[in-house]
């Protein structure tokens, strides 16, 4: 890949996570949460967008972001008011800003009709109430005049962490008080304020990325007071001048407390390289060069944190949480100040706030973790080998080496634990594609509907991740469109008009379990029934639980929808979602109250390379039957056992009959089934529910299995999922429980009305269905 | 493996000769991994006669396939003499189950002998060309109809029997 494409990956990368910074943002917001900083992040992700989509030359999306960021601009600046309706309408253009990112990273088209209409929505709400002659009305430089003036402070918006505050004014206070005799570092000033020294003079550059100078003279304006000068000398005679071209520079002065360097060069960070920045301190002896700049401000930043500290008199705490104490010593000196203080501890919530958002992250290919992590499942299965070797040898556990190895293997499973906790996770990947989807369906459908998420980081592999997207999309459709009812409805049986979807994610004992509720009508149980029993799903006569009933939703072949409508019903149903979910080693459950709602419950394994697993014994072959499938084991007693039809045996479990498989015949391992009571009995519970009791030789007991692919080496083998490495160092194999209980594979959906031989052979069946037959 | 035979004559190519019961055969050595000794393997349900098994080849599953049941012959009761040669075919890597690795011989392609025209499908199959070293006749077998593919899956045993015949 050249260096080009190269950073155009990272750039689209960064896009992605700058819109899901943006939705968020607005969808905070929209619940209420009106902290500055907010808004600030909301209008440097679309900024960022914007900057990079010049850079690249990206026109389409330069020109929507710029819209964009405009109306975003006059928000943050609070000429608008960001009220439900404007939000409403910034979250659709958020929409369409990613449309516009997918379409310039895959070259794909937008709709140009919704993203025009977007634009001129936006436009309308930029001039219609922000008309104060802002800087930003234009492209070009050459259409605005920016007056050199004194930006006052006090109307910036109030902070809403008071204690922040209070910590910046104890700082200020400090400087003041004794500041002369504490500070002796050279850098030290005698004064609170500060005045810095701007010049910048733009290159044309800056203005084809779709910077503009207004703009970061605005933003320098924020960090104190700031009195802007232009100089036009570099402007040619009218027919020499360019009108492409650069040719008018601005000298800043800016005054204000505890300003750093740092904040200074971050405003102007976007355009680094595309423009002549010179940054001097007044009074600073010799004039600080851009290219020196870091030394400079590691001065300042230890020169404040020493300040900090000795002004607020407990230096940790201060640092930490400010105290009481500094709190009430400060706010005298807060009040001399006000407006100034305000200002600094905004600067400093920025400042905390961004550190607090962006840990230290690499981006690394995945394949390097994945080999990563392969190489540490065979590290586990060695370690497990060496083991038992020294076991067999015969050594003492209290020996040396059998301690050792003790440790080796507490290393191991950390290092495992360690290297899986680097695929992980958190499903907010996933859920923030939610908000989206739900505005879309609620449009189509003219329902109102408010998603509330829960646990968006909460981590799981991956690969979990990637296949959660379809179920659940499915899952939320269905959710809207057949849950929830239409506000008239809902009014009419009182409830609120906007109807309420739930989705959170949280971990459950080594598993991560989503629940998809909603506050709709809930299963219409009776016309479930009188579907599946026109459908020939179930017999007329069965006599279904309304656990059952609500089961049967996931049978294939049904959908209630009376209309197949765009959004959901075209085909695919919920059998599609539960065997998406199954594949994933999940389960799924479904419980419904009428009039209030559904919750669909999913329960799924944290991660796809390890699987916890009950070793068994079967016709001398070793098996390891997938440990969430399993529900109980026993013994059987020869009085549980009956014969059912010629060849097929039940076994009688706590009053309900269940059909007796033998492993070892239906794998092929033997033809004749030793007596039941000689074995062991795992009771399972497959696809829909269906329940089987499989029989086995032995169990020699449970144990956490690296999973490894049969296929790659060679083909996939009915009635087994997959491989694995015991610690004999021997392969085996993993059981396949659906297709095990399935002696006979066969297309499912009509089988239940005739169960052949007693075995529950299909697809979706409820237990009880069974002894129908 | 055709292509060593398409080669141009005078090209040299390595090979690696082995027994099964009293014929000798010989495979490309670049299709060679490596050479083991017989460890016990898992065997699969519902596999062909053909396909002993799996076993652990340093974390990966590798198949093992007997190679004389493959080609019609008896077979094999693998003991601690019997030997596992690790072959790659296409991206899969497949165990064959061998008497016994004798040497690597050096031939030109140009002194592999066509196949004479057999009615025998397993020859047909399996046998690329006949070399002649000093007195003995080695075949060269080609590796990518050793393991059953997914259209004859379901017939592989007989197949196997069928080609006994």
């Amino acid at each position: 890949m050249d260096p080009l494409a190269a950073i155009k990956v990272t750039f689209f990368q960064e896009c992605e996570e700058q819109l899901a910074e943006l939705e968020g943002g607005l969808l905070a917001m929209e619940g209420g949460d009106h902290d500055p900083e907010i808004v600030n992040a909301v209008f440097r992700a679309v900024h960022s967008i914007k900057g990079g989509a010049g850079a690249f030359s990206l026109e389409a999306l330069v020109r929507f972001s710029h819209v964009f960021e405009t109306a975003l601009d006059l928000i943050r600046g609070g000429d608008i008011q960001a009220d439900q309706e404007t939000l409403k309408l910034l979250l659709r253009s958020a929409d369409v800003l990613a449309d516009h990112v997918r379409a310039a990273r895959d070259g794909g088209v937008v709709d140009e009709g919704r993203s025009s209409a977007m634009a001129e929505a936006l436009e309308a709400l930029a001039s219609g109430m922000g008309g104060g002659g802002e800087a930003d009305t234009g492209d070009g430089f050459d259409d605005f005049v920016f007056n050199p003036v004194s930006i006052d402070m006090s109307d910036a918006p109030a902070p809403a962490d008071d204690s922040v505050a209070a910590l910046l004014a104890s700082i200020t206070g400090g400087d003041a008080d004794g500041g002369a005799g504490e500070a002796d570092a050279p850098a030290s000033d005698d004064a609170p304020s500060q005045t810095w020294h701007v010049r910048f003079y733009p290159q044309v550059g800056l203005y084809q990325k779709a910077n503009e100078a207004g703009l970061l003279l605005r933003e320098l304006g924020r960090l104190g007071e700031v009195a802007v000068r232009l100089d036009a000398s570099g402007l040619p005679l009218l027919q020499n001048m360019n009108p492409e071209d650069a040719y008018l520079g601005w000298s800043a002065d800016l005054t204000g407390p505890g300003i750093e360097e740092s904040a200074i060069r971050e405003v102007f960070e976007w355009v680094e390289g595309d423009c002549y920045l010179d940054i001097v301190r007044e009074g600073a002896a010799p004039p600080v060069a851009q290219a020196s700049g870091v030394d400079a401000v590691g001065d300042v930043d230890v020169m404040a944190l020493i300040r900090a500290a000795q002004a607020a008199e407990v230096p940790a705490a201060a640092a930490a949480a400010p105290t009481a104490p500094a709190r009430a010593s400060a706010e005298a000196k807060a009040t001399a100040e006000p407006a100034k203080a305000k200002e600094a501890a905004l600067d400093a919530k920025a400042q905390a706030a961004a550190r607090e958002a962006s840990p230290q992250t690499i981006r690394v290919d995945l394949e390097r973790v994945d080999r990563l992590i392969d190489l540490v499942g065979e590290l586990v299965i060695n370690q497990a080998m060496l083991t038992q070797r020294v076991a067999e040898c015969g050594l003492q556990r209290a020996s040396s080496v059998a301690m050792g190895l003790d440790d080796l293997e507490q290393l191991t499973r950390e290092i495992q634990d360690s290297v899986m906790a680097i695929r992980a996770q958190p499903v907010k990947s996933v859920f923030q594609r939610f908000p989206r989807l739900v505005r879309e369906i609620a449009a189509m459908t003219g329902k109102e509907v408010r998603l509330i998420m829960d646990g968006e980081g909460t981590e799981v592999d991956k690969t979990v991740i990637e296949r959660l997207s379809d179920p659940l999309t499915h899952m939320i459709r269905n959710a809207i469109d057949h849950g929830l009812e239409t506000p008239e409805e809902r009014e009419a049986a009182g409830k609120p008009r906007e109807g309420v979807v739930r989705l959170a994610a949280l971990h459950r004992s080594g598993r991560i379990v989503i629940e998809i509720s909603d506050d709709g009508r809930g299963i219409n149980r009776p016309r479930v029934k009188q579907i599946a029993v026109d459908k020939g799903l179930i017999s007329p006569e069965a006599n279904l639980s309304d656990d059952e009933i609500d089961n049967l939703i996931f049978m294939a072949g049904f959908s209630t929808a009376a209309t197949v409508s765009d959004i959901s019903g075209r085909g695919v149903g919920m059998d599609v979602v539960r065997r998406s979910i199954q594949s994933l080693g999940g389960r799924i459950n479904i419980s419904s109250r009428p009039g209030q709602g559904s919750t669909f419950t999913l329960s799924l394994p944290l991660t796809l390379a390890v699987l916890d697993g009950m070793v068994v014994t079967v016709a001398g072959q070793t098996l390891v039957a997938p440990l969430t499938a399993i529900i109980e084991s026993l013994q059987p007693k020869a009085c549980d056992v009956r014969n059912l039809g010629p060849n097929a045996q039940v076994i009688a479990i706590r009053d309900t009959h269940v059909p007796l498989i033998d492993i070892g015949r239906s794998l092929g391992y033997r033809t004749v089934t030793p007596p039941p009571t000689e074995g062991v009995a795992l009771l399972v519970e497959g696809e829909g529910g269906s329940r089987a009791a499989l029989m086995v030789d032995a169990i020699q007991g449970q144990r956490q299995v690296v999973i490894k692919s049969l296929e790659a080496n060679y083909r996939p083998v009915p009635g087994i999922a997959a491989a694995t490495i015991l610690g004999d160092g021997r392969v085996a194999l993993i059981l396949d429980i659906d297709a095990v209980m399935v002696p006979k594979p066969h297309e499912g959906g009509g089988a239940i009305a005739a169960p052949a031989n007693g075995g529950l052979d299909t697809v979706g069946a409820p237990t009880s269905l069974a002894k129908v037959g | 493996m055709e292509d060593i035979v398409q080669r141009k004559t005078g090209d040299r190519i390595e090979l690696i000769s082995f027994r099964i019961g009293d014929q000798e055969f010989c495979v490309d050595i670049m299709a060679v991994r490596e050479i083991r000794g017989w460890t016990p393997a898992t065997s699969l349900p519902q596999a062909p006669s053909f396909v002993k098994g799996v076993i652990n080849l340093r974390g990966a599953v590798l198949p093992i396939v007997d190679l004389a049941a493959r080609m019609g012959m008896a077979v094999t009761e693998p003991s601690e003499r019997h030997v596992i040669i690790v072959t790659r075919i296409c991206d899969q890597q497949v165990g064959l189950l061998v008497d016994a690795v004798c040497d690597i011989i050096t031939v030109e392609t140009g002194s592999i002998q066509q196949t004479p025209d057999l009615a025998c499908d397993v020859v047909k199959t399996f046998v690329k060309g006949l070399l002649a070293m000093e007195g003995r006749m080695i075949s060269l077998i080609s590796l990518d109809n050793v393991l059953p593919t997914l259209e004859i899956e379901a017939s592989g045993a007989e197949t196997a029997s069928i080609l006994a015949a």
